[in-house]
């Protein structure tokens, strides 16, 4: 008792001690912190009403130069270094309640109002919030424990100590094999790799693993499943009809990218403008079609700019939400209510993107055009000889030309119809039939290149200046049998004609009776000069080459290109985010809270990618550190992975997410493989993932780290390992969307033809990152285990636990089939022995042995499964799928592989 | 696994579930320390962020658990029945006949400075109305003759005649309906709804969604979608052919003693990683695979019509085994008897816009009539006798109207009597769960072009049924991208006036 007693003493006298150094270590730097103590305090108490929304009174508290300014009273709310004369500080111990602040709403404590009067007194100053400051160099921790493996344990040592708590020892080999190969590569290791671990004895073993499971090509294709997620990557446009897209040279660009650990500051500069980097080669094109990922509106009569405009802001959205961590989108109606972005800087971000080519086309105009290898080949030649007769500048717009045609303008600009109309997104034109196209610029332009489509013979098409009683400028005759019905692209010289002009298009065929027939369809035109190098030897072929290639058989996928100097379209602001009033005209910018664009930086989409990815951009690495640590570890350290600012939740350990972004950037190059290392090589991340009552009560979520990571695993993760663990899953990489098993009626698309075809062969067991994406039915299990329909970026899976997911795992044809397969593995490899049957399915799943209770359990399954199929042999076949090599003894096993597919330690990972 | 020991689980799974609440409360409560790092997911927002109730209702370990409204509402269920293409208001409920006279002239151009349209080019004709109208019922409610039978009912009926909406197309006028935006991403009613009240009925879904007519919404499944809410509380879609719910049939060979043998030992099994673990999640685990195993009885059971007397299958015209929209009518009676909150019926086929007969206001769309009036007056009278009426709420609704024009497309006369999309003014109706019967609100001008009075919403409707099931739609809120959003976005008001 004396000994407690005296125990108890000193332990206070150590508290006080420890008070005391606390409160003396204050004393150098007890001014207020503007982030931790003020901000708090404006977001929850005052900002509703006096913020980037409202400005009640004229008073807002969102920027310090608003804060300070005039109210409505015509005088200053806060007068730095004088609370005693500040309006604020008054209003907040006011005793007449219409006076009194918060209005109507409870007043703030003594605390809270201490912390304004000495904020004001200390002269207002405004911090910055933590995300929006560059990353600098944290200090490690230096503790010196036997459990810390790395920079990263010295970070959750620090804080496990805070809290009072102990890490958990490593987890057992087997869990650590299976966790970190579903972290790394989305399914199980490979066998060769799974033995080579697990006989390996040595220190090194984990790393040697790890190191195996990076140079995997599965990598790639586990990491391009998140980001389709960003990307909202699917195989169709979206919207009514929800018609196909060919889009997945980008989910392949995306798996060859991770692969190759292309370092992260470029893999998203190719992605953001890969098209405006010097000589774009496909893989830089094929890299932009991330923002092509938006949606396109089919349905008729839809107004194609409004639709443009939809997607251009969806692209700076999920620019911010995906990349940026930040919610920008609030910004579209107002001032950022708590982060400090005006309103009119999200219209001078948006308009780094309101000048790609794009127009919500139907055929989604601009597309890479990608050769055969012989067209390839001429393409080359011709540009070379482009470039050595005429000029290299020549030879690129002409690549571009062909690669791209671009630029041109689309025919659903024309206006002023008679006797025509628009038809899906080209000009149709009737017999006598007009449209207009306004504002051609026709400077040097003595050539017309025009896509379009006729079924009539006889035709003619007639070209006129300024009015249908114009100049006539050209008559293009146009010939059907020449044709055959399909798209045609013609050259026609022009006369010189400078200026800007509308150009009228008129349909006229004598020999039709009726006015009623549609006689011309055009596409698109493209107004220029004429060939170059004529007279220069080999111009003949040269220009035979380009009228080949330009109407060559291609394959093609939507890309980004940007609007030439004569396209160029003026940003408004939208005010309060309505597109239809527009607000005054804005340049390209980035807010003025973060980095300033580098100094070198063009005001385009190139030079956006280059402020992005300036390791001086405060969050760009954050965010991507901060959900790479949510794919291993459940929760980010900072959970809101897509609001990294003041309203998101606090980071838990906000150093350790600094030092890893900082490494990122500085130490590694960008390199994700080396940051995941960092991640999974930490003790951390190789804890037991057991928790002790104790420790659930206190840490549920674990949010502390003092056990591994338990969560359950994605869709893409459930069926990889499912088809892996059968041995049927294909090794196959690349190529078109597969349709694996879906049940009949999932399709029924309005006004489409499009029906779910079941791939053939190995096809049927790809890996869920090859599986057709379809927005408006997407595939169902994988919506069941949480997936999105990706008709916008998806920042982050909330996770749920449902019987529909209990119903997909124990019921699909697909786990029916991977039941089946794993039974007939678990039979040949298991001996002789029931017994020893289901304890090698568990190990091959598991890499450890099995328990007596499970094991228990899967056989009395297994006993009496098999004394029902003993008497129905009818029943057994269904089972296995067999006619005549089913027997009882298969059927059960089926049972008992069905079981173990769902079975919560293979759903999750330990 | 013995009976005794699944009931040991259950209890366990069940106290595991109360453990989650309890530390949801505590959050709430706003106790300092580790558990305020969470509160900020739980308050926040653009708007009114500190108010008690933008607290998330989502509670991951039991997320359909059954929740009381925010006060008490008059209804406790709701049975939507959306005509998917715009049925003509001018040959059902709104009755025009100075529309009559103007029949066949050209279309003044006052009427279309400004105006665009889906299909209409240049100058139209105008199109009297193509169906003969009749006083209804002691209300005197205007209907149509393509209506006999709802004629019969019409004095339980509140109709709106002068609903309006700024989109012309299919798939954003129908998004924007459901879910309160015409762009995708947002949830949708029954989403919210669900979210809001959890389901009374613990063996089958919350949000149940059934489809006719051939083909989904335009809008596709987004329109029963969650959004940003958890996924959890997206519509599950019940199909009348092949299995009614996804995957809940066993695979051929396997009886239920079979599959509960499969269930047993899985959970078994489960049951031994968690005393190995001690994660609650697992206990979750086993409780849905029990849910699982009783929707596997109990969905086909609902589903199934069979068994309905014949005296019903004559009310309704129903034919058991067929995928109907009579069939997905009784279906919704069936399932807000058995306790679900919300069930969303689309029947597509109203597009009538005259491109062929099926598509002609004086054919098509009198055939379509027929094969819903029968069934949608009987599913009145039906709840009525079961005293189901006054607690669940019955919706006629539609993405927009049909223009008072004939449509021309391309600028060309049409084969048939069309009309193209119109989103000025249209009509909708309600029925049953506290809505005043015999009443009209609303008024558009002579020949349904435009409103001249009681304009109401989207937003409007969807507030109003949120009222009915006891929610201050500015009040059900979940916070998703930093702000708090609810169905109503920033605007609709309940309509009162058809209100009992």
């Amino acid at each position: 008792m004396h000994f407690m007693m005296s125990k108890k003493i000193i332990s206070i006298l150590v508290l006080l001690v420890l008070g005391i150094v606390f409160t003396i270590s204050l004393i150098p730097d007890s001014r207020i912190d503007y982030s931790a103590q003020v901000k708090p305090i404006f977001n929850k108490k005052c900002i509703t009403c006096h913020g980037g929304v409202k400005q009640q009174g004229g008073f807002s508290l969102l920027f310090r130069d608003e804060a300070l300014a005039n109210t409505k009273s015509g005088k200053p709310a806060i007068i730095p270094g004088k609370p005693g004369e500040s309006e604020l500080i008054r209003r907040l111990t006011a005793t007449d309640p219409d006076e009194r602040m918060p209005y109507k709403h409870p007043a703030l404590s003594k605390e809270e109002i201490k912390i304004l009067k000495q904020w004001v007194k200390e002269g207002a100053v405004w911090g910055e919030h933590w995300s929006y400051v560059p990353v600098k160099q944290e200090k490690v921790p230096d503790y010196r424990d036997k459990w810390i493996s790395n920079d990263v344990d010295q970070f959750i040592y620090q804080k496990l100590k805070e809290e009072h708590l102990s890490p958990t020892v490593e987890a057992e080999k087997a869990i650590l094999l299976r966790r970190v190969s579903l972290d790394l590569t989305g399914m199980p290791a490979s066998a060769s790799f799974a033995t080579a671990f697990l006989k390996d004895s040595s220190h090194k073993a984990y790393e040697n693993l790890v190191d195996s499971l990076l140079g995997s090509s599965r990598y790639g294709e586990r990491w391009t499943s998140l980001w389709l997620d960003l990307a909202r990557y699917a195989d169709t446009k979206g919207y009514e009809k929800d018609g196909s897209r060919t889009i997945w040279k980008y989910r392949d660009w995306l798996i060859r990218a991770f692969n190759a650990d292309k370092p992260y500051n470029d893999f998203l500069m190719e992605q953001l403008a890969g098209d405006l980097m010097p000589d774009p080669d496909d893989a830089k094109y094929i890299a932009t079609s991330f923002h092509r990922n938006t949606m396109t509106n089919d349905e008729g009569g839809t107004d194609n700019e409004e639709f443009r405009t939809a997607a251009v802001l969806d692209r700076t959205n999920t620019t911010w939400g995906a990349l940026m961590g930040t919610t920008f989108n609030c910004v579209q109606c107002h001032s950022h209510p708590y982060d400090p972005f005006k309103h009119d800087e999200y219209y001078k971000f948006m308009a780094f993107f309101n000048n790609s080519r794009d127009e919500d086309h139907d055929l989604e105009y601009p597309l890479l055009r990608h050769y055969i290898p012989a067209d390839s080949l001429k393409l080359n030649q011709l540009v070379d000889w482009l470039t050595k007769n005429v000029s290299p500048e020549v030879g690129k717009n002409y690549y571009t030309f062909l690669k791209t045609w671009q630029p041109t303008i689309n025919a659903l600009q024309c206006d002023d119809y008679l006797n025509g109309a628009m038809l899906g997104c080209n000009a149709g034109l009737r017999n006598q039939g007009s449209c207009r196209l306004k504002n051609v610029n026709l400077n040097q332009k003595d050539q017309l290149i025009l896509r379009y489509y006729t079924s009539l013979n006889n035709g003619k098409c007639l070209i006129y200046l300024d009015s249908l009683k114009g100049q006539l400028l050209k008559t293009i005759p146009l010939i059907y049998h020449k044709t055959g019905g399909s798209w045609e692209i013609v050259t026609i010289d022009l006369p010189p004609v400078s200026g800007k002009h509308a150009i009228y298009f008129k349909y006229s065929n004598s020999t039709l009776k009726s006015f009623d027939e549609t006689g011309i369809q055009i596409d698109w035109l493209s107004f220029g000069g004429k060939f170059p190098g004529k007279g220069k030897a080999g111009f003949e072929l040269a220009l035979k080459s380009f009228n080949e290639l330009m109407e060559a058989p291609v394959e093609s996928i939507p890309v980004m290109v940007e609007n030439n100097t004569d396209q160029y379209r003026k940003t408004h602001v939208f005010v309060r985010g309505n597109r239809s009033v527009e607000g005054p005209e804005v340049t390209p910018d980035v807010p003025h809270i973060l980095n300033p664009m580098p100094e070198n930086a063009p005001r385009n989409r190139l030079g956006m990618a280059m402020w992005l990815t300036d390791p001086k951009n405060p969050l760009v690495a954050r965010t991507m550190v901060n959900r790479l640590w949510e794919q291993l570890f459940g929760y980010g350290l900072a959970e809101t992975l897509e609001d990294l600012g003041s309203q998101g939740i606090a980071p838990t350990h906000r150093e350790l997410l600094d030092h890893l972004s900082w490494q990122f950037m500085h130490d590694y190059n960008w390199s994700l493989k080396k940051v995941l290392k960092e991640m999974v090589m930490s003790a951390t991340y190789r804890q037991d993932s057991k928790v002790t009552a104790e420790l659930l009560k206190k840490d549920p979520n674990n949010r502390l780290y003092a056990r591994g990571p338990r969560v359950r695993l994605s869709s893409e993760q459930i069926r990889d390992q499912g088809l892996s663990v059968s041995n049927v899953l294909s090794s196959k990489m690349y190529g078109k969307s597969v349709m694996p098993f879906q049940p009949e009626g999932i399709w029924r698309s309005p006004y489409s033809g499009d029906i779910w075809k079941i791939s053939d062969g190995e096809d049927q067991f790809r890996r869920a990152v090859y599986t057709y994406w379809k927005r408006t039915a997407p595939y169902p299990s994988m919506m069941t285990f949480d997936g999105g329909a990706r008709e916008v970026c998806i920042t982050r899976r909330i996770r749920t636990n449902t019987p529909l997911q209990a119903l997909t795992t124990l019921n699909d044809s697909t786990y029916l089939v991977m039941a089946r397969y794993f039974a007939s593995r678990m039979n040949e490899l298991g001996g002789s022995e029931v017994n020893k049957k289901i304890a090698k399915g568990y190990e091959l799943m598991m890499y450890k042995p099995i328990s007596e209770g499970r094991l228990n359990a899967l056989k009395d399954l297994y006993d009496k499964s098999y004394a029902k199929f003993k008497s129905d042999s009818n029943g057994s076949a269904q089972m296995t799928g067999l006619k005549e090599k089913s027997n009882p003894e298969s059927a059960s096993l089926v049972m008992v592989a069905s079981a173990l597919l769902n079975m919560d330690e293979w759903l999750n990972k330990n | 696994m013995s009976d005794k020991q699944n009931q040991r689980l259950l209890k366990e799974a069940e106290h595991a579930v109360l453990q989650q609440y309890t530390r949801r409360h505590f959050l709430k409560d706003g106790a300092m320390g580790f558990g305020a790092l969470a509160l900020g997911s739980l308050l926040g927002g653009c708007f009114g962020k500190s108010s008690a109730s933008s607290q998330t209702l989502f509670d991951a370990s039991n997320p359909l658990v059954s929740r009381p409204p925010l006060f008490p509402g008059k209804a406790k269920s709701v049975i939507y029945i959306h005509m998917a293409g715009a049925p003509s208001q001018l040959e059902l409920f709104s009755y025009k006949p100075e529309l009559a006279k103007l029949d066949g002239l050209d279309c003044p151009q006052s009427l279309l400075e400004g105006k665009k349209f889906a299909f209409i080019r240049g100058v139209p004709k105008m199109l009297g109305p193509q169906a003969v109208f009749r006083q209804r019922g002691n209300s005197g409610l205007w209907l149509s003759d393509n209506l006999p039978h709802l004629a019969t009912v019409a004095d339980e009926i509140a109709m709106l005649n002068a609903v309006t909406t700024d989109q012309f197309n299919h798939a954003p006028a129908q998004l924007l309906m459901h879910t309160g935006s015409a762009r995708l991403g947002r949830p949708s009613i029954g989403a919210w709804v669900t979210y809001g009240m959890g389901t009374e009925n613990k063996n089958l879904p919350g949000f149940v969604v059934l489809t006719s007519g051939g083909n989904n919404p335009d809008a596709g499944k987004s329109v029963w979608g969650s959004g940003f809410l958890p996924s959890v509380y997206q519509g599950v879609q019940c199909r009348s052919e092949g299995d009614p719910v996804l995957f809940i049939k066993d695979p051929s060979g396997m009886d239920r003693d079979l599959r509960k043998a499969s269930i047993d030992a899985i959970n078994k099994v489960n049951h031994e990683q968690y005393t190995e673990y001690n994660d609650p999640e697992i206990l979750s685990r086993i409780s849905q695979y029990e849910m699982a195993y009783k929707m596997q009885i109990s969905v086909p059971d609902v589903m199934n019509i069979n068994d309905e007397p014949q005296y019903i299958h004559e009310m309704y015209g129903t034919q058991p085994g067929k995928t109907s929209f009579a069939n997905n009518v009784l279906l919704a009676r069936k399932l807000v008897e058995k306790g679900v909150r919300f069930v969303q019926l689309f029947d597509w086929g109203w597009d009538t816009h005259g491109d062929s007969a099926g598509n002609a206001v004086d054919i098509g769309l009198v055939n379509k009539c027929a094969k819903v009036d029968r069934p949608i007056t009987a599913l009145i009278l039906d709840l009525k006798q079961r005293g189901l009426l006054d607690e669940t709420l019955v919706i006629w609704g539609q993405e927009f109207g049909r223009t008072p024009m004939q449509e021309n497309r391309e600028g060309k006369k049409m084969p048939f009597k069309g009309r193209d999309h119109h989103s000025a003014a249209f009509n909708m109706w309600m029925a049953g769960g506290g809505i005043k019967g015999g009443t009209s609100y609303g008024e558009t001008d002579e020949i349904g072009y435009n409103i001249v009075s009681g304009k109401t919403e989207a937003y409007d409707i969807q507030a109003t049924i949120l009222n009915q099931l006891g929610f201050d739609h500015e009040k059900l809120t979940y916070e998703s991208q930093g702000r708090n959003f609810r169905l109503t976005d920033l605007s609709g008001k309940v309509i009162t006036d058809i209100l009992a």
